[in-house]
């Protein structure tokens, strides 16, 4: 079956007589059109935070909806680098309304852009992509700091304070209680689970058992209480809970299966 | 078509608590310092020791992160979700979840539209739940708990997500239209 031929277009108003919007994280709609049949569906961009990223993400959206190239009025080359290498064509320097744009688009995507003229870009386009990269791993590497370090510093707090005797009071040794408060304190927190697996490591120095801190770091990431209201919002309440139940209750089998099958392979490995 | 506006705000809370949770604790150090230095000292070379521990697994951290940003393209993700069904459709949601990045909020629009669009609940289920494996931390993972036991987790969770995914798609949500 041959898919039609799709296109995005960043657009201010739901219409094809609105005008292209200059820029993705402040389009107010994507609208999604088939150049063959002319049919078109607006999306409302829910990436108007103009916040890093938000264009990222409303291209995705609209490659989401079966978009193979996107329009609009300007977005960064980096980005446009990016998409390319992904067979999606993001042009940019689009005015006036999108009927416009549109037919635009039809007409010199014919002349299909030349392929020498891409290849001598070639190495101009992976520096770019590099450049890219690089950016986005450091943004994401920084975002993460601030809460690790802070975890970090709590532990320290932790390890002048808190007692094993303390700790192991909570963590009976008992396997099923162990492994349901684990499950239960992992549910509770949120964020970045490399925080997940420095408090883990720290218990494990302390006694905690390892099934505890299986399920710990289980439910950090599969269970949150503190993103539930989003989830709800996202999904549905029924969706939200019944997935957040399930989560928890396999995080109980997870963390005692693990260690057993650990216990056992270690054993025959050694 | 639903108004997908209302989800802009969900893209708050994660910067503000980015930063609020290591002021509360400098805080306490603060306060800590001028109560009982000799505590507060101690808290701080404790600190300091895990952080030395942790450098060379972090600094594979980012050279990890940086090798998928470089490889895999964000648009590559939205592809493989809710695309493909039975077998096919639960690997692409596993797949998809094992290599997706950033906090949890930046995907719940996408996966919010995804699902209006006819991607299987158990899809989303399956995507959240393997976004607990996650490829660049893998450094600090073996570095805590040996690469024996990170294999093992890893296996499992990915079995659980399916599993999870099939009682998800037992109970349909009735919100859905």
């Amino acid at each position: 079956m041959v898919e039609n031929m799709k296109i995005a277009v960043s657009a201010d108003g739901s219409t094809l007589d609105a005008k292209v919007a200059n820029r993705f994280n402040t389009a107010r709609y994507l609208l999604i059109i088939d150049l063959d049949t002319s049919e078109y569906e607006a999306v409302p961009n829910p990436f108007t935070t103009g916040q890093h990223g938000a264009g990222i993400q409303a291209i995705i959206l609209a490659v989401s909806r079966g978009a193979k190239a996107v329009l609009t009025g300007y977005t960064s080359p980096a980005v446009v680098n990016q998409f390319k290498s992904s067979g999606i064509e993001v042009r940019t320097g689009m005015t006036g309304t999108i009927r416009d744009a549109v037919e635009q688009y039809k007409t010199t995507s014919s002349v299909k852009v030349s392929g020498t003229e891409t290849e001598s870009k070639a190495s101009v386009v992976n520096k770019s992509l590099l450049v890219h990269a690089t950016k986005s791993s450091l943004r994401q590497f920084v975002n993460l700091l601030p809460i690790l370090i802070g975890v970090v510093l709590l532990i320290g707090l932790f390890n002048a304070f808190v007692s094993e005797e303390w700790l192991t009071s909570f963590f009976s040794g008992n396997m099923a209680l162990d492994t349901l408060w684990g499950a239960f304190f992992g549910s509770i927190f949120a964020g970045n689970p490399i925080n997940s697996y420095v408090i883990g490591g720290e218990l494990l120095k302390y006694g905690v058992s390892l099934f505890a801190v299986t399920a710990f770091i289980v439910t950090w990431v599969t269970v949150g209480l503190v993103q539930l209201p989003a989830e709800i919002a996202a999904f549905g309440k029924r969706f939200a809970f019944l997935r957040n139940t399930l989560s928890f209750v396999f995080a109980l089998p997870i963390a005692v299966l693990t260690v057993l099958i650990v216990n056992l392979l270690g054993r025959w490995i050694s | 078509m639903s108004n997908s506006n209302k989800q802009r705000s969900g893209n708050k809370p994660i910067f503000n608590r980015m930063f609020l949770f290591p002021i509360i604790i400098l805080v306490i150090y603060a306060i800590l310092f001028s109560v009982l230095p000799d505590k507060a000292g101690q808290a701080i070379r404790s600190s300091g020791n895990v952080f030395l521990s942790m450098l060379v697994p972090l600094g594979l951290v980012f050279v990890i992160m940086l090798l998928i940003n470089l490889f895999l393209k964000p648009a590559a993700v939205a592809k493989f979700l809710g695309k493909g069904s039975g077998i096919r459709g639960i690997a692409l949601s596993a797949v998809a979840g094992i290599i997706s990045t950033g906090p949890i909020y930046v995907w719940y629009p996408l996966l919010k539209d995804l699902r209006e669009k006819g991607a299987g609940e158990s899809s989303i289920a399956i995507f959240l739940y393997n976004r607990a494996v996650k490829p660049f931390l893998l450094p600090v993972m073996i570095g805590y708990f040996g690469w024996l036991y990170i294999t093992v987790l890893i296996i499992l969770t990915i079995l659980a997500s399916v599993v999870v995914g099939f009682f998800i798609s037992l109970y349909p949500s009735s919100q859905r239209n």
